[in-house]
């Protein structure tokens, strides 16, 4: 992400759950993500606004103080994102939360791939110029699905469009296909394994036409991973 | 209260006043009294009976009647007693006592129950939120060990899938209201049950194919989730060895009503079933013969169904199809608030 010339969102926690906290670190720290670690709940809103990061997951049941309350304090002094996770699967507490001012609700126990889809969806929502992406000499515009090079342009498929934006988001690491795949059915592409294939194969010709060979590289077993 | 079976009742009663009566007769036979008088004090005698036998009978004929008449009209003929006021002779007092009395009892222990039930009913929710922490952090330590091994995924989604079920048990049964009716995207609800059974119906090379659910609903979107994840995963469960296995989802919009229709080409339910797959703990020959089922799911999600107020019915061919329709209102007075 670093090299996009993108800067390296802080992500902070606000989980009492030890092993959970200790999994998610791992996690976003992997996805390229900062990760700060909320270590002192006494005083969590100041320890917050010192911290100052790019988003915050927060959990509903810590100590000394509930979430939903640190939320509402905390929307008199800042608009930084908050991701409400919790394990209360309910829609009043959803409605309560976002009320409040949270950015999203996830309950656990989650899917990991979603989490990540979330976090990347409130962060690009903060982010305005999130619509048109680079890539070496690349344009990318994803609301009209056109890669351009110089004069040269290329469309790509809504398929295409998902995977591509996909792997230039996580630029410099293994992308799962279990990833990619969460991020189409995501994005209302009910497509199966083959399917898979065969748009990645086709996004490799694509960009083989505009001169860019084996940008994408296959690791067995693991993924892909757009260099 | 029939006057015939009150007579029959007081029969030991009448025969002995009758005896006294031919006895009275007899002796002022005997003694050669005067034949109008003796006539007179038998008449006498006989109405004076005859009449307090009557107000007898109507006294007690007001009070059952109310009584039984009350009990057979009320659906909760426990409430009887509130119904009806206290009667002024003896037995009848004495019967409203008693009935006041077992009435009380029943009561507090009834009230012991429910407080038992609402504990325990208390204690699975905050079970349910416990164990949630665990289920989380085991699937974020399986992401992270980045290996792929299908099988424990499926088994943490089944375990993720059961606990649920629980947990919406908990709150089908619960007398308080924890919903929220909103207006609420099928397309969203849709997407996320997808995503929920991605590796599922991936794995077991199901198609999930989605169209034309672009319509918005007045329903609970955690219920309805809820509902159409128990459909989606028995159409996953019982599927057949087919090449071209699909779960079909599409909307279709009415005047008055939004439908939900969800379809696959799985192994179908038996016609001598089909009646009973909402019923509790129903599992069917498919249930039995084929895979360990529960008989809960739909169940539960039938009971959801009810107190949101959608219709959920289901039809199917054994070996060919099984349709579920999920029936959304249309509250015109909502659209007038807009």
């Amino acid at each position: 992400m670093l090299e996009c010339g993108d800067i390296m969102h802080k992500i902070l926690i606000i989980e009492d759950d030890e092993i959970i906290r200790n999994e998610l670190e791992k996690l976003l720290t992997n996805s390229g993500y900062q990760v700060l670690i909320l270590e002192n709940f006494q005083d969590s809103l100041n320890e917050i606004l010192k911290l100052s990061p790019d988003l915050i997951l927060l959990d509903i049941n810590i100590p000394y103080i509930n979430g939903e309350v640190l939320l509402k304090n905390l929307r008199n002094y800042s608009n930084i994102p908050v991701i409400m996770v919790t394990s209360i699967n309910s829609q009043i507490d959803e409605a309560l939360s976002i009320s409040y001012g949270a950015d999203d609700y996830i309950t656990k126990p989650y899917n990991p791939n979603i989490l990540l889809l979330r976090i990347g969806a409130v962060l690009k929502r903060t982010n305005q110029n999130f619509n048109i992406l680079n890539y070496k000499d690349l344009k990318i515009n994803l609301g009209k699905g056109i890669i351009t090079k110089g004069r040269k342009e290329i469309i790509l498929t809504k398929n295409e469009m998902i995977i591509f934006s996909y792997l230039l988001n996580n630029q410099n690491r293994i992308v799962t296909r279990d990833e990619l795949m969460t991020d189409l059915w995501n994005n209302d592409e009910f497509i199966n394994d083959n399917a898979l294939t065969v748009n990645i194969s086709r996004l490799r010709n694509k960009l083989n036409d505009i001169g860019y060979k084996n940008i994408i590289e296959t690791r067995k077993g693991q993924g892909y991973i757009l260099l | 209260m029939k006057l015939k079976d009150y007579l029959k009742d007081k029969i030991l009663e009448i025969t002995f006043f009758l005896i006294s009566i031919i006895i009275i007769f007899l002796i002022l036979v005997a003694f050669k009294i005067n034949y109008q008088v003796t006539i007179s004090i038998i008449i006498i005698t006989f109405f004076t009976y005859v009449i307090l036998l009557l107000i007898d009978y109507f006294r007690k004929k007001n009070f059952y009647r109310d009584l039984l008449c009350n009990i057979a009209s009320l659906d909760k003929s426990y409430l009887v007693l509130e119904t009806i006021s206290e009667p002024n002779f003896y037995e009848g007092k004495l019967l409203y006592q008693a009935l006041y009395e077992i009435n009380k009892s029943m009561n507090e222990n009834v009230k012991s129950y429910l407080e038992q039930l609402s504990d325990f009913k208390e204690y699975i929710e905050m079970w349910i939120h416990e164990v949630k922490i665990p289920l989380s952090s085991l699937m974020l330590n399986y992401n992270n060990k980045n290996i792929v091994d299908v099988s424990s995924k499926l088994s943490l989604k089944r375990l993720e899938n059961y606990v649920e079920q629980i947990l919406y048990y908990v709150r089908s049964e619960h007398a308080s209201k924890d919903y929220l009716i909103k207006e609420v995207d099928l397309s969203k609800v849709v997407k996320n049950v997808g995503l929920k059974y991605m590796d599922d119906l991936l794995n077991s090379k199901i198609a999930y194919k989605v169209s034309n659910v672009n319509n918005k609903v007045l329903t609970d979107s955690k219920w309805l989730e809820f509902i159409l994840s128990q459909i989606v995963n028995n159409s996953i469960k019982y599927k057949r060895n087919i090449k071209n296995s699909y779960i079909k989802i599409t909307s279709i919009d009415y005047e008055n009503k939004t439908t939900l229709l969800i379809e696959d080409n799985g192994i179908g339910i038996p016609s001598c079933d089909i009646n009973q797959v909402f019923d509790k703990t129903f599992t069917g020959i498919n249930g039995r013969t084929l895979r360990n089922s529960t008989g809960m799911g739909l169940f539960i999600a039938k009971n959801l169904c009810e107190k949101l107020g959608h219709k959920i019915e289901i039809e199917s061919k054994e070996g060919e199809y099984t349709k579920v329709y999920l029936t959304f209102c249309k509250n015109k007075y909502y659209d007038v608030l807009k």
